[in-house]
């Protein structure tokens, strides 16, 4: 699921995890590296097919991690309470934004971006599922970079992979095609899923004999998942991160309550 | 950089992404094997023997790499060796990214990962 939709997974992982009774903390740490597996797991096709864009990976990267480690260091000046609340109300947004969208197979009329254009931010990959090549363009680089870091912060501050937001910001702000967007998250996830998993590491919170079996099931998964994800059209690809988002939200909202 | 520059890169890029989660699932699997055949079976020990931390990521790779000169390795070394390589995976892409586009002059790029790799380098040396 994580390599379709671009997100990490971490999101389902934890309460599973939790539900096993293991302690939050505990499951937390060990879905981050798991989120590296299906990243890397995917990636590695989407890179080789060139559906995900290099380019506009470590463009956006920039962004995402600078928002983590930013994250990470404010998060105990907020309370934990109104940060749920304030990334569901993103995510509400995201839900929003995409649903307009949701017949759409591909963004037209994307306007020109000068400074993307500098970016190198376009490209081209072999639908398989339309049965020819797609040209595409991006658009807002600069408001995709802060919504990165953005992004990047609810990552730091709540521990949490925050692929949903990539996957909205790539859609929403840069117009990137439904699966350039999944599949470009899918590749950046892993590289900041690391920058978590170290504080992870730092505060003793991984166990091997916990993270081993779950990294061999995500990987071999996310190989899966990678294979087929091209096979499917964008609007399933996006119906179905729609259904995953509005569980994300309700799930935001819950544990706001909670906390 | 020419289109097919991109494409050497997108390739090595994937090649490096298979080669480090199949490295790392052959270890895990073997480590997990070891650990279910021995006293645990299949329930999660919350022994520190089986805790994989330290205050550098690097630091704590390397005497890894050493210990598993000294004798026979336990299942606890195979997998934390696994998961070593499988976090490695992300930041030796990162790594190969930037020197190619170095190699390739493409100074733009160079610039943009050079600065992700020291923000990730940072956060995996201090805590």
């Amino acid at each position: 699921m994580g390599a379709l939709t671009g997100l990490g997974g971490g999101s389902i992982m934890t309460p599973l995890l939790v539900a096993f009774g293991v302690p939050i903390r505990y499951a937390i740490a060990a879905s981050m590296v798991t989120i590296i597996a299906t990243s890397s797991g995917s990636a590695a096709t989407y890179v080789r097919e060139r559906i995900a864009n290099v380019h506009a990976a470590f463009y956006l990267e920039m962004f995402t991690i600078t928002g983590a480690i930013v994250g990470a260091t404010i998060t105990t000046l907020i309370a934990p309470r109104l940060l749920y609340f304030l990334f569901a109300g993103f995510l509400l947004t995201s839900f929003v934004g995409m649903r307009r969208h949701i017949g759409e197979e591909l963004p037209d009329n994307v306007p020109h971006s000068r400074l993307a254009e500098w970016l190198r931010l376009h490209g081209s990959y072999y639908d398989k599922a339309l049965g020819r090549q797609v040209d595409y363009r991006m658009t807002r680089p600069i408001w995709g970079g802060a919504g990165m870091f953005i992004a990047g912060l609810a990552a730091g501050m709540l521990g949490i992979g925050a692929g949903a937001f990539k996957v909205s910001v790539h859609e929403l702000v840069l117009r990137m095609p439904s699966k350039v967007s999944s599949t470009t998250s899918n590749f950046i996830i892993g590289m900041t899923a690391l920058a978590g998993a170290s504080v992870y590491f730092a505060s003793g919170l991984l166990y091997v004999n916990l993270v081993a079996p779950m990294a061999v099931g995500t990987t071999i998964g996310a190989m899966a998942g990678g294979r087929i994800l091209n096979h499917f059209t964008n609007k399933s690809i996006r119906i179905l991160f729609l259904l995953i988002l509005a569980y994300l939200i309700v799930q935001m909202l819950y544990s706001g309550i909670r906390a | 950089m020419t289109e097919k520059d991109e494409e050497t890169l997108d390739l090595i890029i994937s090649y490096i992404l298979v080669g480090g989660v199949v490295l790392s699932v052959i270890l895990e699997s073997f480590g997990l094997f070891l650990y279910c055949r021995g006293a645990h079976g299949f329930a999660v020990s919350w022994d520190p023997v089986w805790r994989m931390s330290g205050k550098n990521f690097f630091a704590y790779s390397a005497a890894l790499f050493l210990s598993l000169g000294r004798g026979a390795p336990s299942p606890a070394a195979i997998m934390a060796l696994g998961l070593v390589i499988l976090m490695m995976t992300p930041y030796v892409r990162v790594v190969v990214s930037t020197l190619f586009f170095g190699f390739k002059r493409d100074w733009k790029y160079t610039v943009i990962t050079l600065f992700v790799l020291a923000v990730l380098t940072g956060s995996l040396i201090r805590h």
